[in-house]
């Protein structure tokens, strides 16, 4: 019986399974277009009230939800494709609206940025509040190697990230010695000391930070340009669009090779019990600071795709609040679980976007959304899942 | 069993003194433990039997004495290391993780045996999960053996456990360590008479699988102190009172004051 509950056993026919996998996929595919592209106030509140109803759908029937997700574990390949088919058309039904595009590459940075805090936050319980500066230092490093020694885009991604993972280091050697609200102090603190360097060195430029940073280019195509794939000509952000898409794909497979593996298994003891983490072997030091590290390697990632889109970076786009919004996302989308994480990310920078319309009311309409959402799935969308061996 | 006359000693102390600030909770403490042998730790609360433990798996550092693992020093080797050496242990209150699967808890319990870091689980992913699998196989194995109830329920997470399948599970964890000591901090707690006798069942068929694994279990259950341990030390005030078979220590009259009769009346009674 308690295994029936624990492993949802797909016993129902292939083809319909496979059938709810698409349906599922278009469905939210469709839903996200339609949250893109309106306008009107009340088409937003309705959508969000459809959203709703289906998380009251999935909390009242658990069956439902398991089916579903059985049929996406028996059909995970399918899942996949299907994924990726979707990623890579979405550009082209989005009727070139580039503000659309804009925030579909601003939300998948904030669901890379996630998903690196999730391996903290979610898999290890190490409230880091400097995710944003991890960030910030990705998108400075690459910035300043392109304008002060005309370094490219591709070989500035990677040396950012190993910066960022430097400072993540060293953010990690004095966290290891100080827990929970003490630890979560220490990384408000380097958050904030590290913006108060951005804002006063004289290299990273002040408060007016550093402007002019040159678009990548692949093969002769500026980044700047507007892509054109098979005759059909989609805006320029859509270059984005697609090196974001691929820096999400690279953290998911981070992510899920990490979690099902015994990195993620130690993380999830010492979340649990610190003491029996040690005492079943795991240097519990050397793993928060591991945390730390794969943190910021992929926020690294996240800042340097950030400055290449924008071509300008001040102090302000890296502040404590960016560390807050990270952290609601993880929380609200769900701990340790990467679904859950990246519609998380979505939601929460898609919606202050969509609610412009109640002008002074945003922000509180924006809360009173998410606290609404939680009261239905108190764990956060989709919440953390048992692991599985073996098949 | 296996221990004889002539098996070695594989774990000892020596001198230990443990001061909490003014509070002496252990003071001048020897003990051996031979392999494949059982010893029973008895003492009334606040005694330093829990203390003796962290002493010895590295939780707490002694103010002085030493302890030795097959005559290699302990001081001050760090807990998750100690594991590595060979001791594993359970808690008084139970510790599990309780969000995890029971299988995922004797996975955890392989941490020492296992290699794949950040990189190979990235990068070399069929290597890590290739030793993961086999992790995952030893477990269920091992499940099985000390439980056949608790291999069924081996999916569900650990928190939903009954009390006496938790105590199994604590005790399978720390047996995936591959230890060769284990230390035992009340195992009966909590349990009625039933659980209890099952669970002795079930450590005396660990310790037939493991001739050579050296036991040392805190206890106030005396049905089971009288029964499975080869020896009894007695703790009082964080001092050695007696240590030697039970049939001798529980004759000894400070023994019987400090601790047996008051818990051998309560238990009588109740
Ligand atoms: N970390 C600590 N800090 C201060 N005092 C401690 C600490 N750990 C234990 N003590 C004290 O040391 C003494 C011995 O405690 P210990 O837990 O070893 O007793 P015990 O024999 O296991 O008792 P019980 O049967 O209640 O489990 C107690 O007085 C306890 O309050
Ligand atoms: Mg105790």
């Amino acid at each position: 019986m308690a295994e029936s509950l624990a492993l949802p056993r797909d016993t129902s026919n292939p083809v319909v399974s496979a059938l709810t996998v698409i349906a599922v996929q278009l469905a939210g595919a469709l839903f996200l277009r339609q949250f893109l592209l309106i306008d009107d106030w009340r088409l937003v509140i309705g959508l969000l009230l459809l959203f709703g109803a289906a998380l009251v759908l999935m909390e009242r029937v658990p069956s439902l939800e398991a089916r579903v997700e059985a049929a996406f574990a028996r059909h995970s390949r399918l899942a996949l494709l299907l994924g990726i088919a979707i990623v890579l058309a979405f550009p082209f039904v989005l009727e070139g609206n580039t503000y659309a595009l804009h925030l579909c590459v601003i939300s998948m940075l904030y669901a890379v940025l996630a998903l690196a805090l999730n391996f903290q936050l979610g898999s290890a319980n190490i409230p880091n509040f400097a995710t944003g500066a991890s960030y910030g230092i990705g998108a400075y490093a690459s910035a300043l190697l392109a304008l002060n020694f005309g370094v490219s885009f591709w070989l500035a991604l990677p040396v950012a990230a190993v910066v960022a993972t430097i400072f993540g280091f060293l953010l990690g050697i004095p966290s290891m010695r100080t827990r929970d609200s003490y630890l979560a102090l220490v990384t408000i603190a380097f958050g904030v000391v590290i913006h108060q360097l951005l804002n006063n060195l004289e290299f990273t430029g002040g408060p007016n930070g550093l402007v002019g940073i040159p678009a990548p280019e692949l093969f002769g195509h500026s980044f700047a340009s507007p892509l054109v794939i098979f005759g059909q000509e989609l805006p320029s952000q859509a270059n984005f669009y697609y090196l974001s898409a691929l820096l999400v794909l690279i953290s998911i497979v981070f992510a899920r090779r990490l979690h099902d593996s015994r990195v993620g298994l130690a993380w999830n003891a010492l979340r649990t019990d610190e003491l029996a983490a040690r005492c079943q072997g795991i240097n519990v030091t050397w793993y928060k600071v591991l945390a730390f590290a794969v943190d910021a390697f992929l926020a690294g990632f996240a800042g340097t795709i950030y400055a290449f889109y924008v071509g300008f970076i001040s102090p302000d786009n890296f502040t404590f609040l960016v560390s807050v919004t990270i952290m609601t996302m993880v929380i609200a989308g769900g701990m340790d679980n990467i679904l859950g994480v990246i519609v998380g990310a979505f939601l929460l920078t898609l919606l202050p976007e969509k609610l412009r319309a109640f002008s002074d009311y945003r922000i509180l309409f924006f809360g009173v959304t998410v606290i609404v959402f939680l009261m239905i799935r108190p764990q956060g969308l989709f919440p953390q899942r048992l692991r599985r061996y073996g098949h | 069993m296996g221990l004889t006359a002539s098996s070695p000693v594989v774990l000892e102390g020596e001198n230990l003194t443990m001061r909490f600030g003014g509070l002496v909770a252990m003071a001048e403490v020897a003990f051996t433990l031979k392999r494949g042998e059982i010893l029973g730790i008895i003492g009334p609360n606040g005694a330093g039997k829990s203390t003796l433990l962290n002493i010895i798996t590295g939780i707490y550092i002694p103010s002085s004495g030493e302890v030795r693992l097959e005559g290699e020093r302990l001081n001050g080797v760090p807990a998750h290391k100690i594991v590595a050496r060979g001791i594993a242990r359970t808690f008084q209150s139970s510790r599990l993780f309780g969000d995890l699967s029971v299988l995922d808890n004797v996975i955890i319990g392989r941490h020492t045996h296992t290699k794949a870091g950040v990189f190979d689980a990235i990068f070399r992913r069929g290597r890590a999960k290739a030793e993961l699998d086999a992790a995952a196989a030893h477990a269920e194995t091992l499940l099985k053996s000390v439980s056949r109830g608790l291999h069924e329920q081996r999916h569900r997470p650990a928190g939903e456990l009954a009390q006496a399948d938790r105590r199994r599970l604590e005790i399978a964890r720390a047996l995936a360590t591959d230890p060769k000591v284990l230390l035992l901090d009340e195992p009966s707690s909590g349990m009625d008479d039933a659980d209890t006798d099952a669970l002795m069942d079930d450590i005396r068929a660990v310790c037939a699988q493991r001739p050579d694994l050296a036991l040392m279990i805190i206890e106030h259950d005396m049905r089971l102190v009288a029964s499975l341990p080869h020896r009894v030390m007695v703790l009082d005030y964080g001092q050695k009172l007696a240590d030697g078979p039970y049939e001798e220590i529980r004759k000894i009259p400070r023994v019987q004051e400090a601790y047996l009769g008051r818990k051998a009346a309560q238990h009588a009674g109740a």
